[in-house]
């Protein structure tokens, strides 16, 4: 799989960079006074969607049907890409976690608890974001995938919308952030672990 | 030990269906799969590395069921594919790299002697490689890692003529060792004469023959006469004819043909282009 994880870095190397001037510009706007933490920690979200990017081009250019007349399994090339989406997300983080920590050094001092929390909630919503992406692309491909990804992400928003409506009192009421934290950690390695397994099935069928 | 046998494989699309198809390409020979495009002869190479699913029959490589372990048996299958399917944006020698971590008997040294005999660019992104230039970089992987069995569809398409000659003595190279073989598809049909030890021809999802190719040109020959003079041969002399008002041209059984007839030898483009106009297995 060394293989694999080497051409995706050649890859990002080349296509990538902009991802780079985006952290950039989002860390400077939060750092020139904007309060809200989501300018500093969208670009890891943005990583999530790298991958999909990258089986785009591997489309484009058939690498899809030559890897298969490699000696790589379904199970590695899946890998590879869900490898790499979290190298990149965990990297960008790092850099992004570097710049909350200067943030929250300029406006008021720095609060560990507050920024393990974002940090988590960062990782968990990019990695989940790519989690949903990755079985429809890897069953349809990125054009087809795209479309089946976008329904879906309407419908868990929408789905979360109204339930956070109806149990809004209830969750306040009843649990702490920790033990929210906690549940949502374990809820999104599931979602990771399945999306996995799914495109590795959904690959293993499909037809290149 | 046979390096390649299909039996009664099919496989259909809507449209399209790969029809029992039979081959075995013995070990250290060449077979030159002929069809037009669309034939089937991508299809046949897709299902041998089971990229498609066949409907049924079975695919031994090196005697193994192609479905048992392929990961291991791709180690010893060199491809290269109608488009090479290289990332646009690697140069040869980030592909050296990228197949060092990728074959555990990638040759580096072997590779860098096929790049620069192929004068291709270390540098060079591979979208700005020619067509000719992308087959090359295909043909230099595919024959770095130790392979046993080549599987080249229209491999030598985009080339000119003086590299295709010098990829195909390089073909020939890599048969001299007896465990080596090779299964190219092609459309271009006077490369395949010039390396293939045997031929098989495909027609629609259909094997139309399958057999040695000296032995299908001492076979067959064609016969250029009047038409009273083709009338007057036995039916089963005849596979093929061709008549207008100057005179008659058949594809002919030498064996079967009377003595005394001018009987030209026939190339394989020939046989291949009377087998399927005249739409007959042999």
């Amino acid at each position: 799989m060394k293989g694999l994880l080497l051409k995706d870095l050649y890859m990002i190397k080349q296509y990538c960079k902009s991802y780079i001037l985006i952290a950039a510009i989002f860390i400077a706007v939060s750092l020139s006074g904007n309060d809200n933490m989501f300018f500093v920690f969208y670009p890891v979200i943005l990583c999530g969607i790298i991958p999909v990017n990258l089986i785009g081009y591997d489309e484009r250019s058939r690498w899809i049907q030559y890897s298969a007349a490699l000696p790589y399994t379904a199970a590695q090339i899946v890998s590879a890409k869900y490898l790499i989406g979290l190298f990149t997300q965990i990297a960008m983080l790092s850099v992004t976690g570097t710049a909350a920590i200067v943030k929250m050094g300029m406006t008021g001092g720095i609060r560990i608890n507050d920024f393990i929390i974002l940090m988590l909630m960062m990782l968990i919503v990019s990695t989940v974001t790519s989690s949903l992406t990755l079985p429809f692309i890897f069953k349809l491909g990125v054009e087809k995938g795209r479309i089946a990804y976008y329904f879906m992400i309407g419908f868990i928003f929408a789905a979360s919308f109204s339930a956070g409506k109806i149990f809004e009192e209830d969750l306040h009421a009843k649990f702490e952030i920790n033990t929210v934290l906690a549940i949502l950690c374990i809820i999104g390695i599931g979602i990771y672990i399945l999306s996995w397994y799914l495109s590795v099935e959904f690959y293993k069928k499909r037809e290149l | 030990m046979n390096a390649l046998e299909i039996n009664d494989l099919c496989k259909s699309y809507a449209g399209f269906a790969l029809d029992h198809l039979n081959l075995v390409l013995p070990q250290g020979c060449i077979m030159g799969l002929i069809g037009e495009n669309g034939a089937g002869k991508s299809t046949t190479i897709k299902l041998i590395l089971d990229m498609i699913r066949k409907d049924s029959g079975t695919i031994r490589i090196f005697g193994k069921n192609n479905t048992d372990n392929l990961k291991l048996l791709k180690e010893d299958i060199g491809v290269v594919m109608d488009e090479v399917g290289l990332p646009e944006c690697l140069t040869a020698k980030q592909v050296g790299s990228v197949m060092r971590h990728t074959f555990r008997s990638w040759d580096d040294t072997g590779y860098l002697r096929l790049i620069k005999r192929f004068a291709l660019p270390d540098n060079k992104p591979f979208k700005d490689f020619s067509r000719g230039m992308k087959m090359k970089l295909g043909i230099a992987i595919a024959m770095s890692h130790g392979s046993k069995l080549l599987l080249l569809d229209e491999a030598t398409s985009g080339l000119d003529p003086v590299i295709r000659d010098e990829v195909i003595e390089i073909f020939n190279d890599f048969t001299r060792d007896e465990t080596h073989s090779i299964l190219i598809s092609s459309h271009i049909v006077s490369d395949l004469e010039k390396l293939c030890d045997y031929v098989a021809f495909i027609h629609k999802g259909k094997l139309l023959l399958c057999d040695e190719k000296d032995r299908l040109l001492a076979q067959y020959g064609i016969l250029r006469c009047t038409s009273e003079q083709l009338k007057s041969l036995a039916p089963k002399t005849v596979k093929y004819k061709k008549e207008n008002p100057y005179g008659a041209e058949a594809l002919v059984l030498r064996d079967n043909a009377p003595s005394g007839m001018d009987i030209s030898p026939v190339s394989i483009e020939e046989l291949f282009v009377f087998m399927v106009k005249g739409g007959a297995a042999v």
